[in-house]
């Protein structure tokens, strides 16, 4: 188990745990992801036809216009968002969505997490202490 | 994060609930983003969900939840603000494929938040450029929700402002603070990435839409870097046409708030000014023709020439785009089976009635119409589309070449033509035909 240090956007959520999406690329939350479905449905992106919903998404920032934060929010009402935003950088737009709709995230590692989480992974996200747990996929899967 | 007597006293809730709301959002983006305190800001742009996105459906309702705590007990704003463009035009909002039952929702859910706003004081300006109205002044702190525009008080004023979005601008404008982060300190806003356009390149003979392909270009390559382009001529910094075009797509693709251009933009007079402490350890990206052709390709999804639609105006068609059209249009009709929808700006509108193009282009059978968001409203139709604009591409196709609304991308003067002839020639020096 990796224990990873970063800054938490909210100190005020419970731990949460779930699997790792991992986006290579920069993620639009606004036309890039379909908040009918919550698929990724950006052209030419790596991410495309993943889905977000329920997932602790690991991407690098992200991207898009003024309205990101509309987009994630109707996702979010639309009971299709993730459980945890994680980010090597952080975006205006992507913490006001966080805020918004109380999603815990956390940023700014002192490794890429792009390169330490890999997609399946067993996360566990602790807003409070601002750090995340990493359980590899495959050791849970020998010790079952 | 310190915050001072008057701002602890906002989020006491001293001031009602909405106010106190804000303030309590604001906070949040400050301590997220590791703020010492608060800036005060002199101006805000604002994007309303109730009366751009979609205000219509489920997300019509949602939208109204989400600022409903803002702006309880709130009778005015602390700053000058200007309001984005309306979701749609509803005079016209047929002919782009709205049923009966959603202009009916639009009208009650847009047309009473409009009241509202407006009559907090709010500029009615709807216009994605609020810039015309009112310009920004260099160091001058502001609080802007609009993509372009965030860049453009950036880059063109050398005004300071981050990438707020609707939420945080219309707590910006309640309370009169955002966080200090970001934009508002100098030390972020050097260039992280040289751009170089190679001289294969004749800027200065560009199309409008080629400044929208080598914008595209550019923030692939540079993705969320701050670049600094060494060799623009200076003469596109004197053109806020194409300026506009330029602009637009870099803002949506890359997610930037700032760009610099050496001899144009106020803070990059020299590349090692706009560089500074960074200029020891930047890359640097080189355009040339054959990244132009590409970016063309990208935006265009459309495989056969029949035109349905073609759609200008995102953002607004300026005065030279106008004068563009009228030179083609000339006595021409419109194609029968093409809706030509223009879209601008209320202060163009009027200006270019003046100068008799409206009579001209009713009379070629356009459909001339402002204050309204077409890359939002255009998403509607079924078709294929022409546009000079690649922000209005992505939006209508995704740059997805399987999606019901296929998309040709060039110059206006290409559009005009597809107008014209209800099919595509093309004709660009690097376009598609």
């Amino acid at each position: 188990m990796d224990v990873l240090k970063g800054k938490s956007v909210s100190k005020k959520h419970p731990i949460v745990e779930g699997k790792a999406l991992v986006i290579k690329d920069l993620i639009a939350f606004w036309a890039g992801i379909d908040w009918e479905s919550g698929d990724i449905v950006e052209v030419a992106h790596s991410g495309r036809g993943q889905n977000v919903t329920g997932k602790i998404l690991v991407f690098p920032a992200g991207k898009g216009g003024a309205g990101e934060t509309f987009g994630y929010y109707y996702l979010y009402r639309n009971n299709k968002a993730p459980l945890a935003l994680l980010c090597n950088t952080v975006q205006a737009t992507t913490v006001a969505g966080a805020i918004i709709c109380n999603t815990p995230m956390i940023y700014g590692f002192k490794k890429d997490i792009l390169k330490v989480i890999k997609t399946g992974d067993r996360i566990r996200v602790n807003s409070q202490k601002g750090e995340i747990e990493i359980f590899k996929e495959n050791l849970i899967y020998r010790k079952e | 994060m310190y915050l001072n007597k008057y701002q602890q006293q906002i989020l006491e809730g001293k001031y009602g609930r909405g106010p106190q709301k804000a303030m309590e959002i604001l906070r949040a983006m400050g301590e997220a983003r590791g703020a010492e305190k608060m800036v005060e800001i002199s101006y805000a742009h604002l994007m309303l969900p109730d009366v751009m996105f979609f205000p219509y459906g489920r997300q019509g309702k949602w939208g109204q939840e989400l600022i409903r705590d803002l702006i309880q007990d709130i009778d005015h704003l602390s700053v000058p603000a200007t309001i984005e463009p309306k979701f749609v035009d509803l005079n016209i909002a047929k002919q782009l494929e709205f049923s009966e039952d959603e202009i009916k929702e639009m009208n009650q859910i847009m047309e009473s938040a409009v009241r509202f706003y407006e009559k907090l004081g709010v500029i009615p300006t709807y216009s994605a450029l609020p810039f015309f109205v009112y310009p920004g002044k260099l160091n001058q702190h502001v609080s802007i929700a609009e993509s372009i525009s965030i860049l453009w008080y950036n880059t063109i004023f050398g005004s300071c402002c981050e990438r707020d979005d609707g939420v945080i601008s219309l707590s910006a404008a309640i309370t009169g603070f955002v966080p200090e982060v970001g934009m508002h300190l100098s030390q972020n806003r050097y260039a992280q990435v040289i751009v170089r356009i190679k001289d294969e390149l004749e800027v200065n003979n560009f199309a409008d839409s080629d400044f929208d392909a080598l914008s595209l270009a550019i923030s692939r390559r540079t993705k969320e870097k701050i670049p600094v382009i060494s060799n623009l001529p200076l003469s596109v910094g004197q053109s806020y046409t194409k300026l506009k075009h330029l602009l637009a797509t870099i803002a949506v693709e890359s997610g930037l708030p700032l760009l610099h251009m050496v001899g144009i933009t106020p803070e990059a007079p020299t590349l090692e000014t706009a560089l500074g402490p960074n200029h020891h350890k930047v890359e640097e990206v080189l355009i040339g023709e054959q990244e132009i052709r590409e970016a063309y390709n990208i935006a265009c999804t459309a495989k056969e020439n029949h035109i349905d639609y073609v759609l200008l105006g995102c953002p607004h068609v300026t005065m030279k785009e106008f004068m563009e059209i009228i030179k083609i249009i000339d006595e021409k009709k419109v194609h029968p089976n093409v809706k030509f929808v223009i879209s601008t700006t209320k202060l163009f509108r009027d200006t270019a009635s003046d100068m008799g193009y409206l009579d001209i282009l009713k009379k070629a059978g356009a459909i001339i119409t402002d204050s309204m968001c077409i890359a939002f409203a255009g998403t509607k139709v079924k078709g294929t589309i022409a546009t000079n604009s690649i922000k209005g591409a992505f939006f209508y196709s995704g740059f997805d070449q399987g999606k019901v609304s296929p998309v040709w991308f060039g110059s206006t003067k290409e559009c005009t033509h597809a107008a014209i002839e209800g099919r595509w020639i093309g004709g660009g020096k690097y376009g598609c035909s």
